[in-house]
């Protein structure tokens, strides 16, 4: 028996293995070009199996009392299949609509009353001709007027009728200042709109500067201390469910919670219907009394029509009062200093010009609307070596347009 | 002039020329590095052809060079076949140097701590470019390696090749069987999944047995009763620290011992009590520069194109849920090289089948060449010890068999039945009930009574008929408690059962006779039953499955229904508040109906039909 070398000749064997390693460096090639799709696959079925797990530990642990479906139950514990928890505000449109028409109305009152001034001015009288063209432009500015309250007129009337389809839900704590929609309607005008200005979502109405993956995440770590005084019906308030504050679970647990419940979200498809099933919504953290003094409308997280609200209304920063502003009302020096957690505060301006603007996805923008963008909307963009996730993303809701062009007048400055 | 004390390399070129000037620096060069050979040897070599020069430049790397002066320069022609080794040492030392790269690959993305080893495993699964491929391939390297070095044991075992003067090189390879064994079995514990966790918790609950210092052991290996951080900490240094280490040092040894005696020779190819494995003569011999050279560089290659290709088309590393103490999976087992102890502690006494046994037996194999003096290699003189080799590899065998989870343990037949069905991937296996393509899992309740109405009914009939009855008995009503009692919302509890629907979902009804076959195995312990399968919405691309199962109770001691004097199972009657016994209209006792249900959910995107 000779079995020698399986392969005999040495040719045979030197062509065997290149080709062996030729092969092998090809496959890992092909693997290769392949892993960024099996990456998403995997993050894809992964996700998907969180949901799973999650969707166990809610039925298990969660259920009792925020409802099998997630629809809240009366006084025991919020709806978390709920619109109003996931952002959607149902009577956004016309909120925005009547906001829009009282600024237009202020402004157009602010040039009626420049001109009723101009004409009397005794000292300094306007030529017949002018008188004319000022009562030619005031007639107008009435027409004008008299369009937006036709405006706001509508969408009140609009948003009254989609109230009162949503009766059940606000019977339910949707709006928890009001009881019914009765309760609406006898509130005064400037009330309810800071009202919805303001708490037309769960996050704006608890005023959390995070995310809503945030949100729900912090709550179930930590549960709600105190819950009890809100929630007579549960059986012990929220319960801490995390290791980490002394509960149950893990993070990894807690995280397939959080995918499971943020999995209800319907985006901008959630449907009157959806307001109604909700059995219980979510109580405010204070007493939930309305601020007496109406403040200024805030500025939102829109940049384009901030900007643009800014070129008609003619408002203009002061770069003192913005200084004050950015330290002491805002503190925004506690983060953006040198060697903190966010960039220095000195050089903004300079490092937009030079290193942010020249970058190609920032085609098109002004400085202004970079820096504005960066306020309203910070995670937007994270310039390299920050983390995301740390600047509230509130500030919109918090700054009017004043205080806000104030600042940038400020950061135009450094 | 060069300023140097040497000749610079323009010195060379001057008065050489150019192209002379570079090569015979290369040709230098090379010969440095091979501790040797110069190009034309090297040429030479390759090409078959004899050494060109005296002395023969293919011995110096072996003499003067580090990597090769362990390897032999020539072995002898009746040991470089595929029989006797049958490669399986070179194979051993193949694999430790696999996972000693595939594991570092590893080590970089890893942490060993229980919050982050498991999310650690996630990354390198969905952020590490290739990093799938590593993991697989170091876990099936490991499989392989252990089952390549027990191979191993047994090749030599039956050839005789333990025999004086190589007990002890013998002994050094039955000390790096154990090293492999333990490392393979402390990496079983690092993806700290529910696999792991419960794999190495049966493994280290062996330790405990020992007596006296059982406990200790066990704290030791552990770090605190349970494992967790300690343990996870400890089992990852044993892994890539001291483990390696001794497997390093006795790999070193063992080979330093075989090439001290020569590689024995196929037992019939020299007389008996000889040993002429170092005295190969003239036309025996073979060279190891260049034909084992070449050829172990081949089979270098042919195997790992092997493992690659099983790791990109044919096995995947498993990866189950994340680790939890609390739940316990139903049929959990050690690692299946650890089985054959698991098995064996299902014969009796924890100490004795957990600890003494497995010791004796190692204690045995260390003895061996100790105890068969004889002389002779030859299979035909050795009736007893290849008798007992026989007897050590069908042992293992059954032992291994009997430490499956289907083999001596118990579970209710209903809970086996649905966790069949149901369970998670693990052993690259799934329950089949998840495999159902999401676009088929049709909402609505599904009965397996619908499969043994009478043969001319068609399906919606029978279904009606099994309506009607279970309404009547109260059945239907006590299935729904069940579902409300397992936080089924109030809103999605079904009003009746629907036949299946075979035509758009044919995976569904595929499952639903499976649920029936596994059902009617078992008459005795679940008589007169039906499975129902509820399938509700859950959330969007979300489902909810609730299995359950209904029969009549019958008694159940040890695992075993309970028979009286005919053979019949003895029911448990229902009874009323009085402790009477419920009779119905024609006055026979009315049997307890049993339920139990599970549920799980399946997401669209969760791919386990792939």
């Amino acid at each position: 028996m000779n079995w020698l070398l399986p392969i005999k000749s040495i040719e045979s064997r030197i062509l065997t293995g290149i080709s062996m390693f030729v092969a092998i460096m090809i496959l890992i090639g092909w693997v290769a070009i392949n892993e960024e799709a099996r990456m998403q696959a995997f993050v894809r079925q992964h996700t998907g199996r969180s949901i799973e797990r999650g969707a166990e530990l809610f039925a298990s642990l969660c259920a009792e009392c925020h409802g099998e479906e997630g629809l809240g139950s009366g006084d025991r514990a919020p709806a978390l299949n709920s619109p109003h928890l996931f952002g959607f505000d149902p009577v956004a449109e016309q909120t925005s609509a009547i906001t829009n028409a009282n600024r237009t109305m202020i402004r157009l009152n602010q040039l009626s009353q420049g001109l009723i001034a101009e004409v009397t001015d005794i000292e300094n009288p306007p030529t017949e001709a002018r008188i004319d063209e000022i009562a030619a432009e005031l007639e107008d500015i009435d027409e004008r007027i008299e369009e937006q309250e036709a405006i706001i007129a509508a969408a009140i009337e609009a948003r009254a009728a989609k109230l009162n389809t949503l009766d059940t839900a606000v019977g339910r704590g949707l709006f928890p200042q009001w009881e019914s929609v009765e309760d609406i309607a006898t509130t005064g005008d400037n009330e309810i709109e800071i009202f919805f200005n303001n708490n037309g979502t769960r996050l704006a109405q608890v005023g959390w500067g995070g995310d809503l993956h945030g949100y729900v995440v912090t709550t179930l770590i930590h549960g709600r201390p105190g819950s009890l005084n809100v929630w007579p019906n549960s059986a012990g308030g929220m319960a801490a469910w995390s290791q980490t504050a002394g509960g149950p679970l893990r993070e990894d647990q807690i995280e397939d919670i959080t995918a499971y419940i943020l999995n209800w979200d319907k985006g901008n498809a959630w449907t009157d219907e959806d307001f109604i099933a909700v059995q219980q919504y979510g109580k405010p953290l204070a007493d939930g009394s309305l601020p007496s003094e109406p403040p200024p409308p805030p500025a939102g997280d829109n940049v384009e029509s901030i900007l643009s609200r800014w070129a008609a209304e003619g408002i203009v920063g002061s770069a003192v009062s913005g200084a004050d502003l950015y330290e002491n009302e805002y503190k925004c020096t506690d983060c953006h200093r040198a060697g903190a957690s966010a960039p220095d505060t000195i050089g903004t301006w300079t490092r937009i010009q030079t290193e942010r603007l020249t970058q190609a996805q920032f085609d098109g923008y002004s400085a202004e609307a970079y820096l504005i963008e960066s306020i309203v909307r910070p995670n937007d963009y994270i310039i390299d070596g920050y983390n995301s996730g740390l600047m509230p993303v509130n500030f919109g809701l918090r700054m009017t347009d004043q205080h806000l062009a104030d600042i940038i007048a400020f950061l135009t400055t450094q | 002039m060069s300023i140097l004390p040497f000749p610079s390399f323009l010195d060379d070129v001057k008065e050489k020329g150019f192209k002379k000037a570079v090569f015979e620096g290369v040709d230098e060069s090379v010969e440095r590095l091979t501790a040797g050979m110069n190009v034309q040897d090297i040429r030479e070599a390759l090409r078959g052809e004899n050494p060109g020069r005296r002395p023969n430049p293919r011995l110096t790397p072996h003499a003067d060079g580090f990597w090769l002066h362990m390897r032999p320069s020539y072995f002898n022609r009746d040991v470089t076949g595929l029989y006797p080794s049958f490669r399986l040492g070179w194979l051993s030392t193949y694999f430790v140097f696999f996972e000693t790269i595939t594991g570092l690959l590893l080590m970089l993305w890893y942490t060993p701590a229980p919050e982050i080893a498991y999310g650690d495993m996630l990354t390198i699964l969905s952020n590490v470019p290739l990093g799938q491929l590593m993991r697989d391939m170091h876990r099936l390297g490991a499989e392989f390696m252990v089952a390549v070095v027990a191979m191993h044991m047994m090749r030599t075992w039956i050839t005789g090749s333990y025999k004086k003067p190589r007990q002890f090189t013998w002994f050094t390879g039955l000390l790096l069987l154990v090293i492999t064994g333990f490392l393979s079995f402390s990496g079983y514990l690092l993806p700290w999944d529910q696999l792991s966790l419960w794999a190495v918790t049966i493994g280290a609950s062996m330790a405990e047995a020992t007596p006296v210092v059982g406990d200790q052991v066990n704290l030791l290996l552990r770090g605190a009763p349970e494992l967790g951080a300690n343990g996870l900490l400890r089992f990852y240094l044993l892994h890539v620290l001291a483990l390696p280490a001794l497997l390093f040092v006795f790999t070193g040894v063992h080979y330093y011992k075989v090439i001290i005696h020569g590689h024995s020779l196929p037992p019939q190819k020299e007389n008996i009590g000889e040993d002429t494995a170092k005295r190969v003569p003239l036309d025996k011999r073979v060279y190891f520069i260049p034909d084992v050279l070449t050829n172990e560089l081949m089979w270098l290659g042919v195997t790992t194109f092997i493992i690659t290709v099983l790791c990109i088309w044919f096995y995947h590393a498993p990866l189950e849920n994340h680790a939890d103490p609390q739940v316990t999976p139903l049929g959990t087992t050690a690692p299946w090289y650890f089985l054959w102890i698991q098995g064996a502690l299902k014969l009796g006494d924890k100490f004795f089948w957990g600890v003494a046994f497995p010791t004796i037996a190692l204690g045995g194999l260390a003895m061996l060449p100790y105890v068969d003096m004889t002389v002779s290699r030859r299979f035909a003189h050795r009736r007893v010890v290849l008798t007992l080799a026989m007897l050590l590899i069908s042992a293992t065998t059954i032992l291994s068999y009997m430490g499956l989870a289907k083999f001596a343990v118990k579970t209710s037949a209903e809970t086996e039945i649905v966790h069949d069905l149901t369970f998670e991937p693990a052993h690259s296996k799934v329950g089949i009930g998840r495999t159902i393509p999401f676009d088929q899992m049709t909402v609505g309740a599904y009965v397996t009574a619908q499969f043994h109405g009478p043969a001319e009914l068609a399906p919606i009939d029978i279904v009606n008929i099994v309506n009607s009855e279970t309404a009547a008995n109260g059945q239907f009503a006590q299935m729904l408690q069940e579902l409300k009692n397992q936080h089924l919302s109030v809103n999605q509890l079904p009003t009746r059962f629907r036949p299946i629907p075979a035509q758009e979902a044919p995976a569904l009804m595929r499952v639903m006779q499976e649920f029936d076959h596994h059902l009617e195995e078992v008459p005795q312990e679940l008589p007169n039953v039906w499975g129902a399968l509820v399938i509700t919405d859950n959330q969007r691309g979300l489902k909810r499955l609730d299995w359950v199962v209904s029969w009549d109770g019958v008694e159940i001691e040890g695992g075993q229904v309970r028979l009286d004097e005919d053979g019949n199972p003895i029911y448990i009657y229902a009874r009323d508040s009085q402790g009477q016994i419920i009779l119905d209209e024609n006055g026979d006792p009315l049997p307890q109906r049993r339920i139990y249900s599970e549920h799980l959910f399946i997401h669209e995107n969760s791919a386990y039909f792939d």
